[in-house]
């Protein structure tokens, strides 16, 4: 700090690029687990050579894109400075709702997805509903809303079973042109897609309201319609997780959600989403989540028990967050000379 | 929020305290007075319910929440969420059930050392949350796993051994015809209540809730007070561990998961709000012990799970849209416009 102080004024231009790259790491929390992400799979890689085949590749991609997904959803609602804990119970019911009225072939597969895009829509315009307008905390009326949904999927099918279209659970889980992993091009169309929302109105007002509600209403956000908004994209993601899901697993159950519930928080804290709200993003998240679920397969390739795979995943949590907190705090410093 | 409230004081009259008292009265005595309704309610559907008997069976079954809850209800008073209550609950009972092995030797010391490690481990994550200013809800979340995996692999993935036998029997005895368990909760209670309101501690804990910059200021370790209000919620998720080995004479690895979310829905049900800096504990009781209520009502009438779960969470969102501010508010503002017209 002291050294800090007495800088020369001709070092400014200089310290101001420093600061500009420190702001930027800590604003892209992506690169931070990207890097993680790329150190992980050469460990991954060095372990278990046969990791790289396009087989391997696939079906860890396949693993990875429900809570991809998840994930992806859970940072809307972060980002507007709030928690969503109804994800558990979307995932169950949209995977309970494929797997009991499945619908042949690819037209078979839309009908279907357009089924669980309006349950996610619906249930998360409830949540933007409650949250936004009736001014109920999230946490707790995303809790009344998941328990709601948990129920209505164990209406719909009482005990893991049903079983899920063809094409949902053969196309969307292979290769096209059996080159590039489906799952691949859907987490890269999730990006894309967040990159062009984040330009439009509602996702810079997203950033306003959650770095300060009050002040966003003051310039003339509307914060109600942001947040509302928030909760309603967080359910259509949600939606799609549950959909990836039967894609993979090809059979329904009622609890599917409930693993997810606590790991796509987690994912979002990997990805450098502040819970404060207002800054991170989803691609950060996304990386995050597929991180989660490559660090499984390390520790298992590496021998460790899997016991206590959540030691490392814990552990790691904390220590991304720090690491986060760490930048922010390098650059602010430097940001204040 | 903030700006509500900065017009509530510039009508120059401090009327904040009399008006959280005035909702909180309100919203214990609905929550009270509408498990008594179902209790006696239940009688519609089989004669043997709504006596005391069935009385004394939900406070028993609701006294595990209740003691989870105190904690969990401490950590939101704090601005903060405790999120490592499931896996806490595990290792008190997996710690209860190995360690004594079946035996009441080491009873007298095992007991204060699982509450010790309990209380150490909450310290930890209030270290996070204080001094390294994780956000509470990853700090626990993350410590929720480590613990969990730590369980897993203590246990090699199945928890063996038994509670001591004078545990066992303690959650079978009676006293005057009341059954121990029952009196347990009423003591509990009656110690987290005066710790909550009537200690210094207590109200220093309302004090950093409410604006921590402000209790900073005025010469509160608002630091010391956080990590002390982590560290109870731990003790008190052990404890119930211990209760519940005791009472299912076993521990499971999956032991704690039924009680996280309601001990969150138990808190706000109870009128406190998740931001901090409000409720009262005979609120978080009331929450409690509805929840168990309609939970034991639902399974007694044989209907389909699906259904039980909906209704579950519809009362959860009636009772939060129900408990919100602007009822209060409607609610004095009619019995004022009533008294003086």
């Amino acid at each position: 700090m002291s050294a800090a102080d007495t800088t020369p004024m001709t070092d400014t231009a200089q310290a101001s690029d420093k600061r500009r790259l420190l702001t930027g790491l800590a604003s892209q929390g992506a690169v931070l687990i990207t890097v993680v992400y790329v150190l992980l799979w050469i460990i991954y890689a060095s372990e278990q050579p046969s990791a790289l085949s396009a087989y391997s590749i696939e079906s860890l991609l396949n693993n990875s894109l429900p809570l991809m997904l998840a994930a992806a959803g859970q940072t809307f609602v972060v980002l507007q400075g709030g928690f969503d804990l109804s994800v558990a119970g979307i995932i169950s019911l949209s995977n309970v709702v494929v797997a009991v009225y499945p619908v042949e072939g690819p037209f078979g597969a839309l009908v279907n997805l357009a089924m669980v895009v309006g349950i996610g829509l619906a249930v998360g315009a409830t949540n933007g509903f409650l949250v936004a307008y009736m001014r109920i905390q999230s946490i707790a009326a995303t809790l009344a809303t998941m328990i709601i949904c948990q129920g209505i999927a164990l209406l719909i099918l009482k005990a893991p079973g049903g079983y899920v279209s063809e094409f949902i659970s053969y196309e969307l889980t292979g290769s096209l042109f059996g080159v590039v992993p489906v799952a691949a091009v859907i987490g890269a169309a999730v990006a894309v897609i967040w990159l062009a929302f984040r330009r439009t109105n509602t996702g810079i007002a997203l950033y306003a309201v959650g770095r300060d509600a009050a002040a966003a209403e003051l310039s003339g956000i509307d914060v109600r319609r942001a947040r509302f908004a928030a909760f309603c994209w967080a359910g259509v993601l949600y939606g799609c997780a549950g959909y990836m899901l039967s894609a993979q697993t090809a059979t329904g159950n009622p609890s599917a959600g409930e693993p997810f519930l606590l790991l796509c928080f987690a994912a979002v804290a990997l990805g450098g989403t502040s819970f404060s709200g207002g800054s991170g993003g989803v691609i950060g998240s996304l990386i995050g989540a597929a991180t989660l679920m490559l660090m499984q397969k390390v520790l298992f390739s590496t021998g460790v028990s899997s016991f206590y795979t959540g030691v490392f995943q814990g552990v790691i949590m904390i220590l991304a967050v720090l690491f986060a907190a760490f930048v922010q705090y390098m650059s602010r410093s430097r940001g204040n000379r | 929020m903030s700006l509500e409230q900065d017009m509530d004081t510039s009508a120059g009259v401090d009327t904040r305290a009399a008006s959280r008292f005035g909702s909180e009265a309100i919203t214990i005595a609905v929550i009270f007075g509408l498990t008594i309704v179902l209790i006696l309610g239940s009688r519609f559907i089989s004669p043997a319910f709504g006596g005391w008997g069935q009385t004394e069976t939900i406070l028993f079954l609701s006294s595990f929440l209740v003691f989870c809850s105190f904690g969990q209800g401490l950590v939101i008073l704090v601005r903060g969420l405790d999120l490592s209550i499931a896996s806490m609950i595990t290792l008190g009972g997996v710690l209860t059930t190995t360690w004594l092995a079946g035996s009441n030797e080491g009873l007298w010391y095992v007991v204060p050392a699982i509450l010790v490690v309990s209380a150490a481990i909450g310290s930890i994550s209030g270290f996070g949350v204080t001094m390294l200013r994780i956000p509470p809800f990853i700090m626990t979340l993350a410590m929720g796993i480590i613990i969990y995996s730590l369980c897993l692999g203590y246990t090699q993935g199945t928890p063996r051994g038994y509670p001591a036998p004078a545990l066992a029997d303690l959650m079978r005895a009676h006293f005057l015809g009341v059954p121990a368990p029952v009196i347990l909760l009423l003591v509990f209670v009656a110690i987290a209540v005066v710790l909550q309101s009537w200690t210094v501690l207590g109200r220093r804990l309302y004090a950093v809730g409410n604006n921590p910059i402000a209790a900073h200021v005025s010469g509160l370790s608002t630091n010391k007070l956080t990590i002390g209000a982590y560290a109870i919620s731990a003790m008190c998720a052990g404890f119930t561990g211990i209760a519940l080995a005791a009472y299912a004479n076993g521990a499971t690895l999956r032991m704690g998961d039924d009680y996280l979310l309601p001990s969150i829905a138990a808190v706000v049900v109870g009128g406190s709000s998740i931001l901090g800096g409000k409720g009262n504990f005979l609120g978080t009781v009331g929450g409690a012990i509805l929840l168990t209520t309609l939970g034991t009502i639902l399974a007694a009438l044989g209907i389909e799970q699906g259904w039980k779960t909906i209704i579950e969470g519809a009362v959860i969102l009636v009772a939060l849209i129900i408990l919100r501010e602007s009822v209060y508010e409607a609610i004095r503002v009619w019995m004022g416009r009533s008294s003086t017209g």
